[in-house]
C-alpha cells in the first residue's frame, strides 16, 4: 500500500477546474423556457383557434365519419364525423379556461379561509383545520361529483364552480400555516392598532408575504382543475358530448375502443399530457430550492 | 409528548361523526328525486298523493334533522338503511364490492410503495447521474398522464390490438372463483394505479434520502470508511423511515382516488363504480354509506400511520405535511 493509498482522502470534494465566476451565464439557464414556449403556443393557437382551424369543430361530417389521420384531415375524423385537429384547438380553449376560472375560485376561498383561520383564536383555528383535514380525507372526485349533483348544471361555468370549491383545502393550510407566523409581528400588530381592517391587513400585509409559498400549488391547481374536468368530462357527468373540451372529446372513446380508431384517443391524450407537463415543469421551477451542499455520500 | 391511544380513538369517532353529518346533508340537499331511482319509470306515473305516500314510507319528507337522527339510529344498529336503486340492505350489495375494491388498492398501495422506496434509494444513491436524470424526467412525464388515460392507451394497446388481458370487469362471466381469470384481470387495472402515482412517492422520497445523505454523521461514517452502500441502507433508509410511513399514510385518499377512477375506466365492480353510479342515480343510503367506509379508511390510515412513526421516531410530533415534502405534485 502506498503512502496515497493510505491517506485517501473522503467526502472533501475536489474541484477539478476552478469555475469563472466572470463567466457570462445563459440567461435561460435552468428556466423551463422550453416548456413555456410550448404552453405559450398551445394557448394561443387555442385562443386564437379561429385563425388555425381547418373546418367547424361542431360539424357532424357524416360523410366522413371515424377516418384514420390524413390528408384533408390532419388528426383524423371521430366517430361523429368532426375534424379532431379543430377541435383540440377549439376544445382547448374551454378545457383551459376551467383550468384558470377554478383556479382563481380556489385561490381565493383559500387565501380568505387560510388568513381567517391564521388569524382565529386557537380553539377555532383548530375547529377549522379539522374540517380541511375531514375534507382532504375524502378522495376529490368523491366530492366533485357530490357537488356536482348538488348544483345539477353542466355548463361550463357550473363544472369550473365545482371544481374550484372542492380544490382550496391544501392552499387553505399553507395560508394558515404562514399567517400563524407572521400574525404576531410589529407590522401587523400596529395595523391593527391603527385600525386595519381584515381586509386591509390581509391586502397590505399577509398576502405580499405568503404569495411567494402559495405560487407553487397555485400552478398545480391548475393542472388538477384541467385533469379533473377531463376525468369528469370523460366519465359523462361533466361536460356534455356537445360541448367540446379535451375530457369531452375523450368520452367517445368507448366507441373509438370498439372501431380501434386510435387517434381518437391518443391525440387528444397527448395534448392534455404536453400542456400538463408544461405547467408542471413551470410550477416545478417556481418550487425550486436547489440544494446547493455537496452530497457527503 | 405522545397521545394516548384514548385520544386518538377520539379523534377518529369525532372525525367520522363530522364526516358522516357533512355527507348527510350533502346528500340529502342535492336534487335530483330519489323516487326516480327507487320506483324508476313508475315514479313519473304516480298520482300526488302516491308520491306523497312512498315519501312518507321511505322517510324522505321528515326534516334532516329527524332524519339523520333515524340513520345514526339504525346504523348503529348495523342496518345502514336500502340501496334505492338495488332495492336490497346497502351492506349487502357493498360487501362483494368492498373485496374487489381492497384487492386492486391494497396490492396497489403496496406495490406502489414498495417500488418508490425502491426507485427513491435508486435516484438518491445515483444523485445526478445519467441514470438519476433519465429516471426523473420519466417520472415527472408518467406523473403528469391522468389515470384514465393511461388506461385508456393500455385498454387500446393490450386488450383491443394484442388482445393479451381483458379491459374490464373483475373476471370472465361466471367465473368469479378462478384465481387466474382474476388475476389477469387485475393487472391492467393495477398497472395504471402504480404508475399513476409511482413517482410522486418515489420523488419525495429521493428528495428525503437527498436531505438525509447531506447530514454531518453520512461524513463521519464515510470517513472512517463506511462504504456508500452501508450507510444508504444502514443508516438513510431506517432514519427516513418514519417520515416514509407518514408519506404512506398522507397518500391514502389519493391513491384511493386513483383505484375509484380506474375502476370507473375498466368497469371493475368496485367502490368506485358503485358510488360513481349512486351519485348518478341519487342513491343516498348507498353513497352516504360509500363515503364513510372511504372515510373511515383513510382517517384510520393516517392516525395509523402517524402513531407507527411516532412509535419509531418519538420526535415525530407534527405530523409530515403533504406541502413540505410534495415537489412535484400539488394537491
Amino acid at each position: 500500500m502506498t503512502a496515497d493509498e493510505k491517506f485517501e482522502l473522503v467526502g472533501a470534494g475536489y474541484l477539478d477546474t476552478v469555475p469563472d465566476v466572470h463567466q457570462k451565464e445563459n440567461w435561460w439557464k435552468g428556466k423551463p423556457v422550453c416548456s413555456a414556449v410550448i404552453l405559450g403556443m398551445i394557448i394561443l393557437a387555442c385562443v386564437g383557434c379561429r385563425f388555425f382551424m381547418t373546418h367547424d369543430p361542431t360539424y357532424l361530417d357524416l360523410a366522413h365519419y371515424n377516418l384514420a389521420p390524413g390528408g384533408e384531415f390532419w388528426f383524423g375524423t371521430d366517430t361523429m364525423g368532426r375534424d379532431i385537429y379543430s377541435m383540440i384547438l377549439y376544445g382547448g380553449r374551454i378545457s383551459l379556461f376551467i383550468g384558470a376560472l377554478s383556479t382563481v375560485i380556489s385561490t381565493g376561498i383559500a387565501v380568505v379561509y387560510g388568513a381567517l383561520s391564521g388569524i382565529a383564536p386557537g380553539w377555532l383555528d383548530e375547529c377549522m383545520m379539522r374540517f380541511t383535514e375531514i375534507l382532504l380525507s375524502i378522495p376529490s372526485i368523491l366530492i366533485i361529483i357530490f357537488v356536482q349533483a348538488l348544483i345539477g348544471k353542466d355548463s361550463i361555468w357550473a363544472i369550473a364552480v365545482v371544481i374550484g370549491i372542492t380544490s382550496w383545502m391544501s392552499i387553505a393550510k399553507i395560508v394558515r400555516t404562514e399567517v400563524r407566523q407572521i400574525r404576531e409581528s410589529e407590522y401587523v400588530i400596529a395595523s391593527r392598532c391603527m385600525g386595519g381592517s381584515f381586509w386591509h391587513i390581509l391586502r397590505v400585509h399577509l398576502l405580499p408575504n405568503f404569495v411567494s409559498s402559495i405560487m407553487f400549488m397555485v400552478v398545480m391547481n391548475i393542472r388538477g382543475a384541467i385533469v379533473a374536468e377531463s376525468t369528469l368530462s370523460f366519465l359523462g357527468i361533466g361536460l356534455p358530448i356537445e360541448v367540446i373540451s379535451w375530457g369531452s372529446m375523450l368520452s367517445l372513446a368507448e366507441k373509438a375502443l370498439m372501431t380501434n380508431s386510435w387517434w381518437v384517443i391518443l391525440i387528444p391524450g397527448i395534448f392534455l399530457v404536453v400542456t400538463l407537463m408544461c405547467i408542471t415543469n413551470i410550477g416545478n421551477y417556481i418550487r425550486k430550492n436547489v440544494n446547493q451542499k455537496q452530497s457527503n455520500l | 409528548m405522545k397521545m394516548s391511544y384514548k385520544k386518538r380513538i377520539v379523534i377518529f369517532l369525532v372525525s367520522i361523526f363530522f364526516l358522516s353529518v357533512l355527507v348527510f346533508a350533502m346528500s340529502r340537499l342535492a336534487p335530483g328525486d330519489p323516487l326516480v331511482s327507487y320506483y324508476g319509470e313508475r315514479a313519473e306515473r304516480m298520482s300526488v298523493e302516491e308520491k306523497e305516500r312512498a315519501m312518507n314510507r321511505l322517510g324522505l319528507n321528515e326534516p334532516i334533522i329527524v332524519q339523520y337522527g333515524k340513520w345514526i339510529q339504525n346504523a348503529a344498529q348495523g342496518d345502514f338503511g336500502i340501496s334505492f336503486k338495488y332495492k336490497q340492505d346497502v351492506l349487502q350489495v357493498i360487501e362483494g364490492r368492498l373485496v374487489n375494491t381492497l384487492i386492486l388498492g391494497g396490492v396497489g398501495f403496496l406495490l406502489t410503495f414498495f417500488f418508490a422506496l425502491l426507485l427513491g434509494i435508486w435516484c438518491a444513491f445515483y444523485e445526478d447521474k445519467l441514470l438519476d436524470r433519465i429516471i426523473c424526467k420519466v417520472g415527472t412525464i408518467t406523473s403528469c398522464i391522468p389515470e384514465f388515460w393511461l388506461s385508456l392507451v393500455l385498454i387500446l394497446v393490450f386488450s383491443v390490438n394484442l388482445k393479451l388481458l381483458p379491459g374490464s370487469g373483475a373476471y370472465d362471466i361466471g367465473q368469479s372463483d378462478n384465481l387466474a381469470s382474476r388475476m389477469q384481470h387485475l393487472i391492467l387495472p393495477l398497472i395504471v394505479v402504480i404508475m399513476s402515482h409511482l413517482w410522486y412517492y418515489a420523488y419525495m422520497i429521493r428528495n428525503k434520502l437527498l436531505e438525509e445523505i447531506r447530514q454531518d454523521y453520512v461524513l463521519l461514517a464515510r470517513a472512517k470508511g463506511m462504504s456508500a452502500g452501508k450507510i444508504m441502507f444502514g443508516h438513510c433508509v431506517r432514519n427516513i423511515m418514519p417520515a416514509f410511513i407518514s408519506i404512506m399514510a398522507i397518500s391514502l385518499p389519493h391513491i384511493v382516488e386513483g383505484t375509484y377512477i380506474v375502476e370507473m375506466v375498466f368497469s371493475y365492480p368496485g367502490i368506485g363504480t358503485l358510488s360513481f353510479e349512486s351519485a348518478k342515480y341519487h342513491d343516498y343510503n348507498m353513497l352516504m354509506v360509500l363515503c364513510l367506509i372511504t372515510g373511515v379508511i383513510v382517517i384510520f390510515g393516517n392516525i395509523t400511520g402517524q402513531a407507527i412513526s411516532e412509535h419509531i421516531d418519538p420526535r415525530m410530533k407534527e405530523p409530515v405535511r403533504m406541502e413540505e415534502v410534495t415537489d412535484s405534485d400539488g394537491r
